[in-house]
């Protein structure tokens, strides 16, 4: 008489191949509950969800990650960063060349912070399933080269590549918009999916 | 000669192959409307430097390369299924049903039980024809045969109706429960009062409400079913101590306490224990866990469901007992159904406690709220027990009667519940069980069979039955739960009854044991 969910796996077809994410064979072996790893805890995994986060996480829709999907939420990037843009040009003293470049750094910073610094979900209906996820990892309960996932990193690329032309290719906004490119776009990518960085964010959590 | 001739003309040909293809790709190429301002657009860009371009060059194609890849679910034990298998698989299946065979001890419980026709009373009518003790229902003051109880509550059912067709915020409060709610929290001494529609839901909805994920809980190992539901809705890490074990507790606390000062954390930490409990019979050392909890800096959720009421020179549970103001402890959850014999539970506090449930506790907000004839019923109680103090008192001297006949002078079981509980829960005592070899089931048994022979002669009985604990998902048994017969007070018999119950009782125990070699 058991209270809790199980997942049954009676079948016993072996799962499509294409579906196994790109396995993260750095410095990790993973035990069977995939925390215990004594070799590096400089780059680790988050560890699966329990039981009970999975069911936690079932019971409601994900509000804070829905959005992504929804009516303006792409539009409204061109719409900042063109706000951006005004913004920096009315400054006076500004350069072509600053205030593309201030557009893309502001624009990528609030980007990461969105979507890859802050964890969890700001309202309190699912019992704190998601607090170890950001926003990223969120979106789309975690499928990877999804419509809004492709559009959000399409965004940045596009952005740099403009700020490198108005600021006619000098070596040095070159470097400051690549940096700030690099800050959002590998995060983004498949193989950093759970991956956290033990200076950024904090030790493994011990069970 | 001839084969290196052969050679040349084979790259030859491959070469102006390539070389054709090209040339009518760049062909469509420019054909292409603005094919040559982009191509212009490259060149200027190039601006002698390859590393850049190269860079640029491999964004572009990161970009096209990502925007065509197939979007994959990154969770695990995601099976796609084909048509046909989805199909064998429908043809296959067996519906399981939703009531399992019982087991052969199930049955044989199922056909021996004893059936009460008509209301239920210290002697009540069984469905053999006989009338028996009964020594196996809660009905410690004898409230159920109560005459003036009953008019009060047939009374308020001609007022109020049968139910309150309502969640308490949502149109369901009635000035009953207003009453009742103001009557607990000044019996007990707290600030306030909150009442919910069941008891059983009353210790799982307060701990989620205030416990929530992140949080830790300290929680005796022997709590009853409730609260181990509320553990684990709440989602809380939950730490064990031995049971009644206060050194143990404060190892426990001290841990905790350290964990959290080496992390720099600082989350809600409660520790929670029941005043009586239900599954031994024993009391909590409340001024000793008063004390490790203001030391260590927890606050402390107390479930008295079987100790409001009972303990005390006037009833209001175990605080009145040791001796401890009631403020002391954080939240106070009791039940009105148990030793009140009304219906419902609630959970006294302060201000703010009582508060918060009012909107976070899910068995307040999402459950019907407690019909005003349990709630009227409860008042009442609650007034007698203040205005009619010899009813404490004879329950336990009737109590103290059975213990004579039964603890000290039965060689095979010994009672494990505090003198002052009225529900006495005997167990076998070790040596018995060493040196019969007696397991678990073979105790279960043993008891059972008493039980049977109790009903034989005329008095009511039972075994103490609980779900097991590893049914509250935790992930090892955490507790084992000792086979013990029930034997519960009641006012309403005279001493001599009492007595005469306590040596058929006894006399049963021995034969039985006795029996089995």
């Amino acid at each position: 008489m058991t209270s809790h969910t199980t997942l049954h796996r009676t079948i016993s077809f072996t799962p499509d191949a294409k579906l196994a994410p790109p396995e993260n064979s750095s410095m990790s072996s993973t035990t069977k509950t995939g925390r215990r790893r004594r070799s590096s805890s400089i780059i680790y995994q988050e560890p699966p969800e329990t039981v009970e986060q999975i069911s936690d996480q079932a019971v409601n829709p994900n509000l804070n990650s829905q959005w992504v999907n929804a009516k303006g939420a792409w539009t409204i990037h061109p719409v900042i960063i063109i706000g951006l843009k005004i913004f920096f040009d009315i400054i006076p003293g500004v350069t072509q060349e600053i205030s593309w470049t201030l557009t893309n750094i502001t624009y990528m910073t609030g980007s990461y912070l969105m979507f890859h610094w802050v964890r969890g979900v700001p309202f309190e209906f699912n019992a704190g399933a998601y607090d170890h996820l950001n926003m990223w990892e969120q979106i789309d309960n975690g499928d990877q080269y999804t419509p809004a996932k492709k559009f959000l990193l399409t965004v940045p690329i596009v952005l740099f590549l403009l700020s490198t032309h108005y600021t006619h290719y000098d070596l040095t906004y070159f470097i400051i918009n690549f940096l700030a490119l690099m800050a959002v776009v590998i995060p983004k990518l498949p193989l950093a999916h759970r991956m956290r960085f033990a200076p950024f964010s904090g030790a493994p959590p011990d069970d | 000669m001839a084969t290196t001739s052969n050679l040349t003309t084979a790259s030859d040909v491959l070469s102006t192959h390539i070389f054709s293809i090209l040339n009518s790709v760049s062909e469509q190429f420019h054909k292409l409307p603005g094919s040559a301002i982009f191509l212009r657009y490259v060149k200027s860009s190039y601006q002698n430097d390859p590393v850049r371009s190269a860079v640029e060059l491999f964004l572009v194609l990161f970009a096209i390369r990502y925007l065509l890849a197939r979007s994959y679910s990154t969770k695990p034990g995601k099976v796609r299924l084909t048509e046909e298998e989805i199909d064998d698989l429908v043809d296959e299946w067996q519906p399981e049903p939703l009531v399992g065979k019982n087991t052969i001890f199930e049955d044989a419980d199922l056909e021996k039980r004893a059936v009460i026709v008509g209301p239920t009373g210290p002697k009540c009518r069984l469905q053999t024809g006989r009338t028996v003790t009964n020594l196996a229902s809660y009905n410690f003051y004898n409230l159920v045969s109560n005459e003036q109880l009953k008019e009060r509550a047939i009374q308020t059912l001609r007022t109020y109706g049968v139910g309150p067709c309502g969640p308490p915020g949502f149109y369901g409060t009635q000035d009953v429960h207003m009453k009742i709610e103001a009557d607990i929290a000044a019996f007990l001494g707290t600030t306030a009062c909150i009442i919910y529609a069941q008891a059983f839901s009353a210790a799982s909805s307060v701990i989620p409400a205030f416990s929530k994920r992140g949080d830790i809980i300290v929680a005796d190992k022997a709590v009853n079913y409730s609260i181990r539901k509320g553990l684990q809705i709440s989602r809380s890490q939950v730490r064990w101590y031995e049971h009644g074990d206060m050194a143990d507790l404060e190892r426990v606390l001290a841990r905790v306490q350290k964990e959290q000062a080496a992390k720099k954390q600082l989350t809600r930490r409660f520790i929670v224990t029941e005043g009586l409990f239900e599954n031994t019979g024993d009391m909590v050392d409340l001024p000793k866990i008063i004390e490790l909890k203001l030391k260590y800096k927890f606050r402390l959720i107390l479930d008295e469901s079987w100790s409001f009421g009972v303990l005390g020179r006037t009833g209001r549970g175990v605080t009145e007992h040791q001796h401890v103001d009631a403020a002391e402890v954080d939240m106070i959850i009791g039940s009105m159904a148990g030793p009140l014999t009304a219906a419902g539970g609630f959970c006294a506090g302060s201000d703010e406690v009582v508060e918060h449930q009012r909107l976070s506790a899910a068995a307040y907000t999402f459950s019907a709220a407690l019909p005003a004839m349990s709630a009227v019923t409860a008042s009442e109680t609650l007034t007698m027990l203040q205005t009619q103090p010899d009813m404490i008192t004879s329950l336990r001297e009737n109590t103290r009667i059975m213990w004579q006949q039964l603890d000290p002078r039965s060689d095979w079981m010994t009672c494990t519940s505090v003198p002052e509980n009225p529900i006495m829960m005997m167990v076998f005592k070790a040596d018995v069980i060493n040196s019969k070899r007696l397991s678990l089931e073979d105790q279960t048994l043993l008891i059972q069979d008493i039980v049977d022979e109790c009903l034989a002669q005329g008095v009511l009985v039972t075994r103490a039955k609980a779900l097991s604990a590893a049914a509250s998902g935790a992930k090892s048994d955490i507790y084992t739960h000792r086979p013990a017969l029930k034997i519960c007070l009641t006012n309403g018999l005279s001493k001599k009854e009492v007595e005469k119950a306590g040596t058929t009782v006894r006399h049963a125990i021995t034969k039985i044991v006795t029996k089995k070699k």
